[in-house]
């Protein structure tokens, strides 16, 4: 058992290791230094976690938005350890008993005929599981000029070496060129800001996917694989597209003999307040990418999930899809992964994420009311999004040398939330146990924290 | 078969729902496949049906101490129940532990750990922090990466196209990503460049991939990746020079070397990580695989700190983030499972039970002209089988030698798969020499009746 440590030169040596021997997400070693070490959390329930200082904070962010389940559910470590005492590990080729539960329940739940599950480790994995069984497809169909594939501005899919230079934009990523050919870029459906001046979210919705049949033919369809799209952006700050978008898209989608592949890594199971995102548009896509809430994170696995008219291209030895993953299918995670799901819907946390969500919405857009800074209220179930700005009218963001969001995550910090700002923005995403009385006091935390920014930066 | 049982639901159900690695469902229910693993220990698993197989491939090579540690159960529910997650913008107790130890064992000045969750993430984690540390420098020109023909790095969208292998064509996933360079595979048996003695062939490769870089322009190539010992093609040894000259080879043109030691580390070859043979330390090492034994997902990229001081201060961080990475379940299964290869000296055994098997094999060599080669080190072993010694020819297609071992390996209770006529090894490492003498008998009496199948004697 790695034992937690309670004195204080004990603490300040665990810090000093991190500091040295490990590689932290979106901070340097010497900054985090500066700022007396990385902060060490111990203990979890709901939607709040402890430090190993002793102090509660408030998980609003819900662990990069896959703590679906909330902190400190034992059952999913009962299953857990139940299933790697019996069996820890054994590769594909041969199967468990877990993996194959885990595929028939996503099956039962997905969209439409979604029903092969191609298991994986993480949501890059299996968007990239998605882009090669896309190329693949088509190449099994004798088209092989189709390899191009169409994503969205501001959209992420992941960070290897192929779904890295997916969606986003800006200098992000330049550090890591030459970027994999065939990358096309389509506008995010995103109504604040739409690319086209849509005023309304079906205009601006119209409009983009108007703009996604443009670039098919400009590229010319025979060139183009797939289109790979989140149901609702968590990284252009949980923008949800007018109702026109999805249903447009999926007809584009088979006009061209385009596939189409849903990433539901964030949006899947319940954080919109459906099980799937797509089910609020009732479409369904050829591929559909899981992972995050599918376990909560309590371990580590996604899945590629494929309509039998996709997957039955690769049936027959002679075609073979060639992919392995050493972890690909673990039987421990699949345990996990059904003990969480389980859970999800006895508590019916989906139910509770489509109704605490919108509780949280209203009382984020009473706070839009009182705080000027607040550009934009947005999102769907518990994907929500607060856009940032210096001036309403001008709708123009902060930039990195303002600090602005230096300084509102100090207060974030202050108020015992974890709540990540950028100088766009702020992501919503707690747990989907979240009750509302726990909602008003994040409210409260944000507001108080929102008015000492607005003072120091006279936001008016 | 009993079509009520439970085990014949979960086989048709599986063929039904789930998408398996290297088979597809129709020629796996042709086959009455695929089993349903129940349980295992050491070296051996349990089906569905309760028969009992060897697992001569450990796992795809990853599982160093064997099935049946509870120890790693209690450990990884100790730590769920506590703190089952947390992304790595905070982190946890056993995730900095491990990558303490990480430092520790890891040779020189490797000293920090980006932690992902299987070896391809760790490659692709490499190939970024390698890429972005020239930028850093301002050396802006560099992207390219040297690998070597016959490795494999992982399977995602950046390294599915390093290394490569006949028998895994990736043409399915074209175009591939751009600046990949290939170098020659330093197998002495099929010396590319005529060597003839693992030294003389070594010496070759290392001398090809300076004249890849030269002719390439040094000034644009970021990285050379490569496994210690590379596996798809049978693990070929290189020789003593090949490792040193590697490493002069990359100080000399400013390349970053990067160690793929997904499956030699955590003591497969006989070493804690293989680069020991030849005292050579990487500027980056990935691991995998035997870091966990597979019990759950776990891998990392281990960066020496010249490399990683190049992302200190607020500007300079490394852009790259993993929901999973550092999570701490599988950090403190690691950390089990580490200190159970210490504990029961698994590397030793590694060393000595694989000496003992190679020397098995190479008996078998003696009596089986279908042997063409036996190679390897530790208990990464590898048979290449041929239809002529002189020649070193395969075997027609029409022949189906793979099929034919395949069935026979399962008639005699081995879990031993291959794609082709090289046999990879790579059993826990907790196997004994009586287990050795098992699988070896095994191998014994199904070449001998290939051989005949085959009209070879």
């Amino acid at each position: 058992m790695v034992e937690v440590p309670k004195l204080a030169e004990e603490i300040s040596e665990l810090r000093h290791s991190a500091l040295n021997h490990l590689w932290m997400h979106n901070r340097d070693w010497v900054k985090t230094g500066e700022a007396g070490g990385p902060d060490i959390v111990v203990d979890g329930n709901g939607i709040n976690v402890t430090d190993i200082d002793g102090k509660t904070w408030i998980d609003v962010n819900g662990g990069y938005s896959s703590v679906n389940s909330g902190y400190g559910r034992k059952e999913i470590a009962d299953a857990a350890r139940a299933q790697m005492e019996q069996m820890q590990y054994f590769p594909q080729g041969t199967t468990t008993a877990p993996l194959v539960k885990l595929a028939e329940k996503i099956a039962s739940l997905a969209p439409g005929d979604l029903q092969r599950s191609w298991p994986v480790s993480g949501g890059s994995e299996a968007n990239e599981t998605a882009l090669k069984i896309a190329k693949s497809y088509h190449k099994r169909l004798g088209n092989n000029g189709r390899y191009k594939i169409i994503s969205r501005k501001g959209s992420y899919h992941g960070a290897t070496g192929g779904v890295m230079w997916l969606g986003g934009g800006g200098s992000s990523r330049s550090d890591y060129e030459p970027a994999v050919p065939g990358m096309v870029y389509a506008p995010q459906p995103n109504r604040y800001r739409c690319e086209f001046d849509g005023q309304t979210d079906e205009e601006c919705a119209i409009l983009c996917a108007e703009a996604v049949e443009s670039l098919i033919l400009f590229h010319g369809p025979e060139t183009i694989a797939a289109f790979i799209a989140e149901p609702v952006s968590a990284s252009s700050l949980a923008a949800v597209p007018g109702n026109p978008y999805w249903p447009m898209i999926r007809d584009i989608c088979d006009k061209y003999g385009i596939l189409l592949i849903a990433d539901e890594v964030i949006t899947g199971f319940g954080r919109t307040g459906k099980m799937f995102a797509l089910e609020h548009w009732g479409i369904v896509p050829d591929i559909m990418t899981v992972a995050k809430g599918i376990t909560s994170s309590y371990l580590p696995l996604a899945a590629t999930v494929s309509t039998n008219r996709i997957s039955d291209v690769f049936a027959g030895e002679q075609n073979l899809f060639r992919q392995a993953l050493t972890f690909g299918g673990h039987p421990v995670c699949a345990a996990s992964a059904l003990a969480n799901i389980e859970i999800i819907e006895s508590e019916k946390l989906v139910n509770n994420a489509a109704s605490t969500g919108l509780y949280l919405m209203n009382k984020l857009k009473e706070l839009r009311e009182k705080h000027p800074i607040i550009g934009d209220v947005r999102g769907l179930g518990l994907l929500l999004g607060l856009e940032l700005v210096k001036n309403r009218d001008t709708k123009e963001n902060f930039t990195p040398e303002s600090g602005m969001s230096n300084r509102l995550n100090q207060e974030f910090r202050s108020n015992g939330l974890i709540l990540f700002a950028t100088d766009k923005g702020v992501s919503l995403s707690p747990p989907l146990c979240i009750n509302p009385s726990e909602v008003d006091v994040i409210i409260e935390g944000i507001h108080k924290s929102l008015s000492n920014v607005e003072k120091e930066f006279s936001i008016v | 078969m009993v079509l009520t049982n439970e085990g014949e639901q979960l086989r048709r159900k599986s063929l039904e729902f789930l998408w398996m690695q290297n088979r597809d469902w129709v020629s796996m229910a042709e086959e009455g496949d695929p089993l349903i693993i129940e349980g295992g220990k050491g070296l051996r698993v349990t089906d569905s049906q309760g028969n009992s197989w060897i697992d001569v491939n450990g796992g795809y090579n990853s599982v160093n101490i064997g099935y049946g540690r509870t120890e790693i159960a209690s450990a990884a529910y100790d730590q769920m129940v506590r703190m089952p997650y947390f992304p790595q913008s905070t982190t946890t107790v056993p995730t900095i532990q491990l990558a303490k130890k990480l430092a520790e064992i890891t040779p020189g000045d490797l000293s920090r750990s980006f932690p992902v969750s299987g070896g391809s993430e760790a490659n692709e984690t490499a190939l970024k922090i390698a890429r972005a540390y020239h930028r850093r420098r301002n050396d802006n020109k560099r992207y390219k990466v040297v690998s070597r023909k016959g490795s494999y790095h992982g399977t995602t969208g950046g390294v599915l196209w390093l290394g490569s292998n006949p028998a895994s064509p990736r043409g399915d996933f074209e175009p591939e990503y751009p600046g990949m360079l290939y170098g020659p595979q330093p197998n002495s048996y099929r010396c590319e460049l005529g060597g003839t003695t693992p030294s003389e062939c070594a010496y070759r490769c290392a001398k090809a991939i300076e004249q890849l870089i030269l002719d390439n322009d040094p000034d644009t190539i970021a990285a050379l990746i490569a496994e210690p010992i590379a596996v798809p093609l049978g693990s070929p040894v290189p020789g003593e020079e090949y490792w040193p000259m590697l490493r002069d080879i990359c100080d000399r043109y400013g390349i970053v070397l990067i160690a793929d030691e997904v499956i030699c580390g955590f003591g497969r070859t006989g070493k804690m990580f293989a680069s020991e043979h030849w005292g050579v330390v990487p500027d980056i090492m990935t691991v995998a695989k035997g870091i966990i034994s597979s019990y759950l997902p776990l891998a990392a990229t281990v960066v020496s700190e010249r490399i990683a001081s190049q992302f200190a201060g607020e500007e300079n961080y490394l852009r790259h983030v993993f929901t999973s990475s550092g999570h701490p379940v599988s950090a403190a299964a690691a950390l089990k499972n580490i200190e159970i290869i210490e504990k029961e000296n698994l590397v030793d055994n590694a060393a000595r039970v694989g000496e003992y098997f190679k020397n098995q094999l190479m008996e078998l060599k003696e009596n089986h002209k279908i042997i063409g080669d036996v190679r390897g080190l530790g208990l990464l072993l590898s048979i290449e089988l041929v239809s002529d010694r002189r020649t070193k020819m395969g075997f027609p297609k029409e022949l189906k030698v793979a099929e034919r071992l395949n069935q026979k390996f399962r008639e005699n209770g081995l879990i031993f798969r291959v794609g082709s006529e090289i046999l990879n090894i790579g059993p826990p490492l907790c196997i004994t020499t009586s287990e050795v003498d098992e699988i070896v008998s095994v191998l014994d009496r199904s070449l001998g009746e290939l051989s005949t199948e085959v009209h070879l004697k």
